[in-house]
């Protein structure tokens, strides 16, 4: 309990923090907090605490949220930044259903993100869907595009599909921008959220406290992350998420006792792709705006990177990586610049060195956590 | 009829460019079994690297004959990128050969986007396109409404020699044959007394070499070279390699020139936007996958079951 | 005319240019033990990976339990009663033993949405259920085993792993269980170990007719009944194993002619 309050605090301060020096300063104690804890074995002790007592840890982490919202009330910018953070982890949710669990290959990721942020910017303008009907619209629209995919996919393995995958992130871009129905490179505005009536783009006054509009999203962004969390935890905990690893573990022995091969790569490749565009949707709705320069293929990178950096397969790592990889540059000023280089680097040091990634997944657990 | 020709000319040129980056993808997957996704950016940093070399030689001798600027820009360029190329596969390559063949690809992925930014962070005016000297005489053979540029000639005929000679240290040579043996099965190649790091550092100087070699033809074709050339490239050569079968050098280059041939038919088929053609052109990359999964002249490799 | 359990008749397997399968007559019985033996490359993994599924016959007729199952989908093979063992032991190695049992009893699982996902009470009760089986089953051959039930399979010794490949062949109950050189990697004594305890399984109900893919022949003459022996995908002779090895043609097959003196020169 110590620790997550621990952790919030901390995350609140740096988020605050405006100079540079002070940024450092946080963010070098945290290392060596960090390096230190590991040193003695507390780090681990805390690790296996969190994981034996998964169900407070995940309650502790809610409040903790709700608290850093409640902290930046009025703070627009710490505000969207929270809201990215959250989209950008239901999207690797999501790449993570398709590669950490059943071992598909997806170097597309941002394009089906772009797909569901482009259709219900679509709907809404043009043929005027409520907000709420455009998510799970997005979110199918980008299914729908990965089973164009499907047939490749299926067939090829390894590096054949990784260049399948990225084939088509690089084509996805390219036709964003010259086809004239997408608004062209400079893209197009998306309304606002709409939940009922409730304008999600007028800041709000509760008890007298000012809060800017990004605390809604925050707060909607919060319930997408839970549902889309617990729903993978409780997936991965059945023997849906069995038959998904015995996909992945090796194909032809899974073969040999039942598994339809087939039948766990298109469910786990469709819902990757559903989850993502759902994201996408929310984002754009978000961010007010919908254009083709987040959806290249070095954005499909950058999630797999977040992936790969948290600990491929674990949903906790990809929350801690998504963190790290939003938060920090935007803090950062200083290295803004630099960020991608800085970035890729570690991100290659940390698949030479420590290719589990930041929190390696651990075996499954039937009865832990949110069972 | 001239604009035909004109495309054909166009096709040949990238699809000798395409060639060359495809077959040091095909050469380390032969060798290695890994795809090195950063070998696009090795092109761009062979193109820089000869770039640097021209700008020094302006600075200290700039009435330097034009052939010895090239010669020293090219030799440059090629060495440069040659030495690299060995530098990757000591520190990075071999010290992955033990993971999943995806960390590899995935760990160039991001060597390569490194590379890409060092050049857009620290090389002068990084970020622009930074246009390349006319290294070649200008003059055109002028045939009817057609005109063939001398120096277009002069690349293609470049680009052809590296093949031939690519072609024959891998058949005729000993290194040659001691890279195809490593390719079929390295373990019983080492038993047979092949140096194995001397064979991968070789096909890694040879595969970077020629990467070298096409960005220089790039720079001269386009007069110009840029940052992020290298991704786009990457993925071309990728493709290229993998249509025509990975491992395969011929197949390599064959998959370079359908490449450009698939880009042409796109540029002429859609003229309303010239970037239709690589949607065109990756469109039908991933519907060849789909049909063949292993590329048109199949991998040979089978599963102990 | 009593019918075979398993009939295979005329089945032949080609790899491009090599018949690996040639025209094989090959049948088992409920409830024996089979050994199929034959020189490296003879076929015998071949014969296993066409009636399975993994590879189509080219020609041949495959009958399992009055079913037709030639050229079915491996899937399909397992859910008519066949499991089997690999040769390279095929263990997904980053699951847990439970895990990989439990991929073994695939079709039995509730694989529905509101199982696994909403009811999850009821999810966790079948869920302790197959643990208990699982555990009965590893028990059964090692009782150090069911205390390792979720641990990684990567931390198990050889012999261990071979067992819980066994357990994830025999917890779907098959009717035929193909198992492709259990001992390999194994020292004598773990291999005898290993036989002793296939042979002493109490399975419940019936016990699996078993074909078995051996090279230790000690093994072969301890547990089989019949042995069918192969050489370059075809058979060459079937019977108990002391007629099989007093067979001129096997021992020819195994140790080579031998070469008349006046020939040599």
């Amino acid at each position: 309990m110590l620790t997550a309050v621990g952790i919030t605090v901390f995350v609140a301060l740096f988020l605050m923090a405006e100079e540079q020096a002070t940024i450092l300063l946080y963010l070098g104690s945290g290392l060596l907090l960090l390096l230190g804890l590991k040193a003695c074995g507390l780090l681990d002790v805390l690790l296996q605490a969190a994981r034996n007592n998964e169900r407070l840890w995940t309650r502790l982490m809610l409040c903790m949220s709700l608290a850093l919202i409640l902290l930046f009330h009025e703070d627009h910018y710490s505000l969207f930044l929270l809201g990215t953070i959250m989209t950008y982890s239901v999207a690797v949710l999501g790449l993570n259903v398709q590669l950490g669990y059943a071992g598909v290959i997806n170097f597309s990721a941002a394009s089906f993100f772009g797909v569901g942020g482009y259709t219900a910017a679509l709907l809404m303008a043009n043929l005027g869907v409520p907000s709420l009907l455009a998510l799970p619209l997005g979110g199918l629209a980008s299914a729908l595009t990965g089973c164009i995919l499907l047939l490749p996919v299926l067939r090829t393995s390894g590096h054949y599909a990784a260049l399948v995958t990225m084939a088509f992130a690089l084509l996805f871009r390219v036709f964003l921008e010259v086809c004239p129905w997408f608004g062209g490179p400079q893209g197009i505005p998306v309304e606002g959220l709409n939940v009922f009536g409730l304008s999600f783009m007028d800041d709000l006054n509760i008890g007298g406290m000012d809060f800017s509009f990004y605390a809604q999203y925050d707060l909607f962004a919060l319930v997408l992350l839970c549902l889309t969390f617990g729903f993978i935890r409780r997936m991965e905990r059945s023997w849906f998420g069995l038959s998904m690893d015995a996909v992945r573990g090796d194909e032809i022995a899974s073969a040999c006792f039942g598994v339809s091969i087939t039948r766990w790569k298109i469910t786990a490749f469709t819902l990757g792709n559903f989850i993502a565009g759902v994201a996408g949707a929310f984002y754009a709705m978000m961010l007010a705006y919908i254009s083709p320069a987040n959806f290249s293929f070095s954005d499909s990178l950058l999630f797999l990177s977040i992936l790969l950096l948290g600990g491929i397969g674990n949903s906790w790592g990809v929350l801690v990586a998504t963190t790290f990889v939003v938060a920090l540059p935007e803090k950062f000023q200083v290295i803004q610049e630099y960020r991608y280089l800085i970035y890729s680097a570690i991100v290659l040091l940390m698949i030479i060195f420590r290719p589990a990634g930041l929190l390696p997944r651990r075996v499954r657990s039937y009865t832990g956590g949110m069972a | 009829m001239s604009l035909i020709i004109q495309f054909v000319i166009n096709g040949l040129m990238l699809g000798m460019m395409y060639a060359l980056v495809a077959v040091g993808f095909t050469i380390f997957f032969g060798v290695l079994d890994v795809i090195v996704f950063s070998h696009g950016d090795t092109v761009m940093l062979g193109g820089f690297s000869g770039l640097a070399m021209y700008m020094y030689l302006q600075h200290i001798s700039p009435e330097l004959a034009p052939g010895w600027v090239l010669l020293w820009v090219a030799l440059t360029a090629l060495v440069s990128m040659a030495l690299l190329g060995m530098l990757l596969a000591k520190t990075m390559i071999m010290r992955l050969r033990a993971a999943p063949a995806l960390n590899t690809l995935l760990a160039t992925m991001m060597l390569g986007t490194v590379l890409r930014e060092s050049i857009r962070l620290f090389f002068p005016n990084g970020s622009n396109p930074q246009p390349f000297p006319h290294l070649l005489p200008d003059w055109s053979l002028e045939y009817g409404q057609l005109s063939l540029r001398f120096d277009n000639l002069v690349l293609f005929c470049a680009g052809a020699a590296a093949v031939v000679l690519i072609h024959l240290l891998i058949s005729r040579t000993r290194l040659g044959m001691a890279i195809r043996a490593v390719a079929q099965d390295s373990e019983a190649a080492q038993l047979m007394g092949v140096n194995f790091s001397l064979v991968v550092l070789t096909a890694f100087a040879l595969g970077c070499g020629v990467a070298a070699l096409s960005g220089i033809m790039n720079g001269i074709y386009y007069n110009e070279i840029n940052f992020s050339m290298g991704l786009l490239l990457g993925a071309i050569g990728f493709s290229a390699a993998v249509i025509g079968g990975l491992g395969n050098i011929y197949g390599a280059i064959l998959g370079g020139f359908i490449f450009a041939f698939l880009q042409t038919i796109g540029a002429v088929a859609m003229p309303f936007s010239s970037a239709y053609k690589d949607v065109f052109a990756f469109s039908v990359v991933i519907v060849l996958m789909a049909w063949k999964p292993t590329g048109l002249l199949a991998e040979k490799s089978s599963q102990r079951v | 005319m009593t019918t075979h359990l398993l009939e295979c008749t005329g089945l032949s397997m080609r790899f491009g240019g090599l018949m690996a399968l040639k025209a094989l007559d090959i049948h088992v019985d409920s409830h024996e033990v089979v050994g199929l033996v034959g020189p490296n490359g003879s076929g015998k993994t071949t014969f296993f990976n066409v009636v399975t599924g993994i590879y189509h016959p080219c020609a041949g007729k495959v009958m399992f339990d009055g079913q037709d199952i030639t050229g079915l989908s491996p899937q399909d093979v397992y859910r008519a009663g066949i499991a089997r063992t690999f040769q390279r032991s095929r263990l997904c190695l980053d699951l847990t033993v439970f895990d990989n049992i439990m991929i073994g009893s695939h079709k039995r699982l509730d694989l529905s949405f509101m199982h696994n996902i909403l009811h999850r009470k009821a999810f966790l009760a079948s869920y302790r259920e197959y643990e208990e089986t699982a555990a009965a089953l590893l028990r059964a051959l090692n009782p150090d085993l069911p205390s390792k039930l979720h641990h990684a399979v990567s931390e198990l010794n050889m012999i261990d792993r071979r067992r819980v490949e066994l357990c994830r062949a025999l917890i779907g109950k098959p009717k035929l269980l193909f198992l492709d050189e259990p001992s390999a990697g194994m020292t004598h004594e773990e291999t005898q170990q290993l036989m002793d305890e296939i042979v002493g399984m109490e399975t419940g109900e019936a016990k699996p007719a078993i074909v078995l893919i051996e090279h230790e022949m000690n093994v072969i003459r301890r547990i089989t009944s019949r042995c069918v022996v192969l050489n370059f995908g075809e058979k060459l002779c079937e019977g108990s194993y002391d007629e099989v090895t007093a067979d001129p043609l096997v021992q020819e097959a195994y140790l080579g002619t031998e070469v008349c003196e006046d020939e040599q020169l």
